[in-house]
């Protein structure tokens, strides 16, 4: 209410300025006119008591300036006035305006940028009703089996009484992912297919655009043949037809009636990769036989928490529950617990700390480009005293010259702020199509209204931080000192120095700890990149062969059509060697399960260790080139009906076998049971899921023709990935490959066509991109504090002109001058490293996560930053050591 | 009749509520009303009547609008707002226990200190 009030008569005062003066007069009019009409009522002459009432009412002027005050017509204008000056000025100086400018749109820019990123990956909630209240639900394993390892897929029996028993959730819903071959719609063409209990889209709150979501019964056995499709394939495949509900669509050569379809916004399971968006929905149903399966665990579950359930009272239960399964099922279940996380916690996770370090970072780099300006601004603060002087003896006030010192950095921050949205603008397409594949949410990330409320705060943030300390400065300037020393070139100003030297000390600390932290990353790259990853990935062609599930039923057929692919693909010209493997290295999605060696003592599958378990062909290990340590590689003898023979890794001969020939040992393995298998070779160990693996995973590997049961589950299909050798460049072997596969069938569809070496790469690229980030941002911090330095030793200089003219004229050599300057420049520099090694070792642990291979004090990398910087500040000292040097003392000596 | 005293700082502002709470006036009316009720006892600069005037104005606690006077000329009248009631009531307890203190310090004889 006053508040408004305030306003109204503010912009009454200012926009209707004209009007107000004029009413101001007629006011004041009134008054000395009716004044002057009651003096002449007691018998004053008229000409007299005109005269009089004007005089006894004082300074007519005055009090209008007195009202146009209380008003704040001044302060709106003289805030024009001074942002008028203030463009005047920073006009003038064009070399002063781009630098600082240009330093704070970097700063402002950077920020701007990866708050962008922050904003869409880890601040806006998800894209579902009250997403906050949705859980992802997980195993967590025995750590004896799985050490390491936080969560694990879950398995149906479970999941069905964790669902029966709790409390705690509106809903859970169990749901799987595979790919399903769509046909009838031109080529055969593998689908992004989610299959889910029937709560997944109730839980999610999620309403189809087209048609329904699942009904309850459709997931039982024999009624789950519906699905849901996603806007994306009804608007690329079926046109957008809203006559498609209702239609079959063929998938797997089965018949689907299509029930609904999604709005464009909806995406569940969301994944880091956009290009694995769910395409389709269908139920899950799960035969009572597999209804019954407690050990085997491929499922995610995704629950929602009842109106007033807190997360840990939910979790409360979930442990109670588990402990009963766990007493209930020892033989499956001892150890196995649960754990609900937030599905945003359970998406970022992996993101969250890259990401704020990069924050951390771009905080930095502001705060250096603030240091720079204020560096800047308090230069022209020393050299503008006298025009300082000049307004205040003229009767300016300190807060009037606050105020316009103020309104010049805010209207530099402003300027940096904009040019940094460009900047941020242009960034954000490099950072995007980088991260794309990586970053949970990057289609979201943009410049919008939230962003630009930061951009704004920031910007008006930086002009105070970088404007407070020299407008202080400027404002107590001392009027009499000011106005006899002139330009003051004299060493009177000592305090002003003092405040630059700290300045440029902390820019050089700041700066240094960025550089501290990308070089550990560099480091830590350069690490990653000689880490052998157990094969050589050269030349190397990879791709997914998915068997539609109606097709190949049975092992045998399975097992046969992928030896006819392989002896067409070794027959093909510039092919070397070719093998199949079910899941690649470093791809993250191999299964494990238990073993049991033969003659030692049976246990429960929860006592029974994992390993990781791959299926290969003949050929695989030397496509890859991945070396056999001991014994033979497998080969067409081990065939079905023959004895079972395994390849092992040499960490898993280490672990089982540690002073013992491995060779001929014997063993079986969990989920296929009543094949003994003997091992046969030792193969070395290979990275199974990315680059930065600490551990070598222990491996098993047995021929896909010793298969005992058929891959693939009803709701998913099988597949195996073609690794090829080529003579000359990989990729053009691909169409050959693709030709001669779709020969053998047309219907099985190839994907995710790479090659090894990409694999390898992509591997590396988040920590390569969180180097790079860091890196330019580091980059970026050494060079404002290099034009700091250089600033503030060029100030120093001009101002000793002086004194340096004395000590020539005195006999001091170029070499004395030379050092002495240099020593000034390489004092601040010592000072800000020391400073800047002690933060670096604060907070160089916060990026241990991020690390492979170096420690976050890796004497080495703090060295070699700190001498880097001293060479450049060195480097930066010696302009300014040049023109100390030059000085003539005559020249020097007349001067003032 | 005695020499008028100058206005204490701060305390016209507080006059000019008082005034205009007993009715609208125009300015030269303030002067007059405070005139009036003082009889005559307060020295007030005309010129920084309207400053002020235009601070409790912009303060949201007068308000004002134009009228015609009684001499059928125009004349911009202030009335007392309802946030201005508040302000003055509050004002004037501020005053009056200020004038009790500083009359009780200034009455202090030697034998109660």
């Amino acid at each position: 209410m006053a508040l408004w009030s305030r306003v109204r008569s503010w912009l009454r005062a200012t926009v209707g300025r004209s009007r107000m003066e004029n009413e101001m007069d007629a006011e004041l009019r009134f008054h000395v006119e009716a004044y002057a009409e009651d003096l002449i009522r007691r018998g004053v002459p008229r000409q007299e008591a005109l005269r009089r009432a004007r005089l006894e009412f004082g300074g007519i002027e005055n009090a209008k300036e007195g009202c146009r005050e209380a008003r704040g017509v001044h302060f709106a204008e003289t805030l024009l006035q001074d942002l008028r000056y203030g463009a005047r000025t920073m006009l003038r100086s064009p070399g002063f305006t781009i630098t600082a400018v240009l330093a704070l749109a970097l700063g402002i820019g950077a920020n701007t940028a990866i708050f962008s990123v922050v904003n869409a990956v880890l601040l806006r909630p998800m894209p579902f009703d009250q997403p906050d209240r949705l859980l992802q639900v997980w195993h967590t394993p025995p750590q004896k089996s799985f050490p390491g390892m936080p969560t694990f897929a879950v398995s149906p029996a479970n999941f069905l009484d964790w669902r029966n028993q709790n409390h705690s959730f509106d809903g859970m819903s169990a749901y799987g992912f595979g790919r399903y071959t769509l046909t009838g719609t031109g080529h055969p063409e593998a689908i992004r297919m989610v299959a889910a209990t029937v709560g997944l889209f109730s839980i999610l709150h999620a309403q189809p655009l087209l048609g329904r979501g699942f009904l309850d019964g459709e997931d039982e056995p024999g009624h789950e043949h519906v699905v849901v499709l996603s806007y994306g394939i009804w608007r690329s495949h079926f046109a957008g037809n809203p006559d498609v509900v209702g239609k079959n669509i063929q998938l797997n050569g089965q018949a689907f009636a299509v029930v609904g379809v999604m709005g464009p916004e909806f995406d569940f399971p969301i994944f880091s990769d956009q290009e694995a968006r769910a395409q389709m929905w269908k139920p899950l149903a799960w035969t009572d036989q597999e209804r019954a399966i407690r050990g085997d665990h491929n499922y995610a579950v995704i629950a929602r928490l009842k109106a007033g359930v807190t997360l840990r009272q939910a979790q409360a239960e979930l442990d109670a529950i588990s402990n009963r399964l766990a007493q209930e099922y020892p033989n499956d279940n001892k150890g196995w617990g649960a754990i609900a996380i937030p599905l945003r916690d359970d998406l970022v996770g992996d993101v969250r700390p890259a990401l704020l370090i990069l924050l951390g970072a771009v905080a930095l780099v502001l705060l250096i480009a603030c240091a720079n300006v204020a560096n800047l601004m308090l230069a022209r603060a020393l050299s503008r005293r006298k025009e300082v002087a000049v307004r205040t003896a003229l009767g300016a006030t300190r807060r009037r010259l606050l105020q316009q010192a103020l309104s010049e950095t805010l209207l530099l921050a402003f300027a940096g702020g904009a040019l940094g949205l460009v900047f941020a603008h242009f960034g954000l397409l490099v950072i995007v199509k980088f991260l794309a594949q990586r970053l949970p949410r990057s289609s979201e990330i943009a410049l919008d209204g939230w962003v630009l409320a930061f951009t704004l705060g920031i910007s008006l943030l930086t002009g105070f931080a970088a404007g407070l300390l020299p407008a202080l400065r400027m404002a107590k300037a001392d009027l009499n000192q000011a106005l006899k020393q002139g330009l003051g070139r004299t060493a009177a100003d000592s305090g002003g120095s003092r405040t630059r030297n700290v300045l440029v000390v902390s820019e050089v600390a700041l700066s240094l700890m960025l550089l501290i932290g990308a070089g550990l990353l560099i480091r830590s790259l350069w690490v990653l990149h000689n880490v052998n990853p157990g094969f050589d990935p050269s030349r190397v062609v990879t791709m997914a062969v998915s068997l539609p599930t109606g097709k190949f039923v049975e092992p045998a057929q399975q097992i046969s059509y992928f030896g006819r692919v392989l002896d067409r693909v070794r027959t093909l010209p510039g092919v070397q060697s070719a093998g199949l493997i079910d899941s690649l290295p470093l791809s993250d999605d191999g299964s494990h399960q238990p073993i049991s060696i033969e003659g030692r003592p049976a246990a429960a599958m929860a006592d029974l260790p994992e390993v990781e378990v791959r299926l290969i062909s003949p050929g695989y290990l030397s496509s890859m080139h991945i070396p056999l340590l001991s014994g033979r590689d497998i080969d067409d003898s081990d065939a079905a009906g023959r004895p079972g023979a395994v390849l092992i890794s040499e960490s898993m001969a280490k672990f089982f076998w540690p002073n013992e020939d491995p060779i001929g040992k014997r063993l079986t393995l969990y989920f296929f049971p009543g094949l003994t298998r003997e091992v046969v070779g030792v193969v070395a160990d290979v990275k199974i899921s990315a680059m930065n693996e600490t551990q070598p995973a222990p491996t098993l590997y047995y021929p896909l023709a010793q298969m005992s049961a058929a891959r693939g589950e009803n709701w998913n299909s099988f597949g195996m990935n073609l690794t090829v050798r080529t003579n000359a460049a990989p990729l053009s072997a691909v169409p050959a490959i693709t030709n001669s596969v779709r020969e053998i069938d047309a219907e099985v569809p190839l994907l995710n066509i790479r090659t090894m070496d990409d694999s390898v790469s992509a591997s590396l690229s988040p920590a390569r991109f969180t180097m790079l980030l860091l890196g330019a941002f580091a980059g970026l911090a050494l060079l404002l504090a290099v034009v700091g330095i250089y600033s503030v030793m060029s100030y120093s200089v001009s101002r000793r002109t002086n004194e340096i003219g004395i000590r020539v004229a005195l006999g001091a050599s170029r070499g004395n001058v030379l050092l002495l300057v240099v020593r000034q420049a390489l004092l601040l520099a010592l000072l800000g490293s020391v400073i800047g090694i002690v933060g670096a070792l604060a907070l160089s642990r916060l990026m241990a996560s991020q690390l492979y291979g170096v420690q976050p004090t890796d004497p080495i990398t703090f060295v070699t930053v700190a001498a880097l910087l001293m060479i450049v500040s060195l480097a930066a000292s010696y302009l300014p050591a040049r023109r100390a040097m030059r000085v003539e003392p005559m020249a020097a000596l007349r001067y003032e | 009749m005695a020499k008028p005293i100058d206005l204490l700082q701060g305390t016209l502002d507080m006059l000019i509520l008082k005034a205009v709470s007993l009715g609208p006036l125009h300015g030269y009316g303030v002067l007059l009303r405070i005139q009036q009720i003082s009889r005559d006892r307060l020295e007030i600069q005309q010129g920084s009547l309207y400053p002020a005037l235009y601070r409790l104005e912009h303060q949201g606690w007068i308000a004002s609008e134009w009228g015609e006077s009684e001499n059928k000329r125009k004349a911009k009248y202030y009335r007392l707002t309802a946030a201005g009631k508040r302000r003055f009531q509050t004002e004037t307890d501020k005053w009056n226990r200020m004038a009790d203190v500083i009359a009780g310090i200034l009455s202090t004889t030697p034998e109660e200190v």
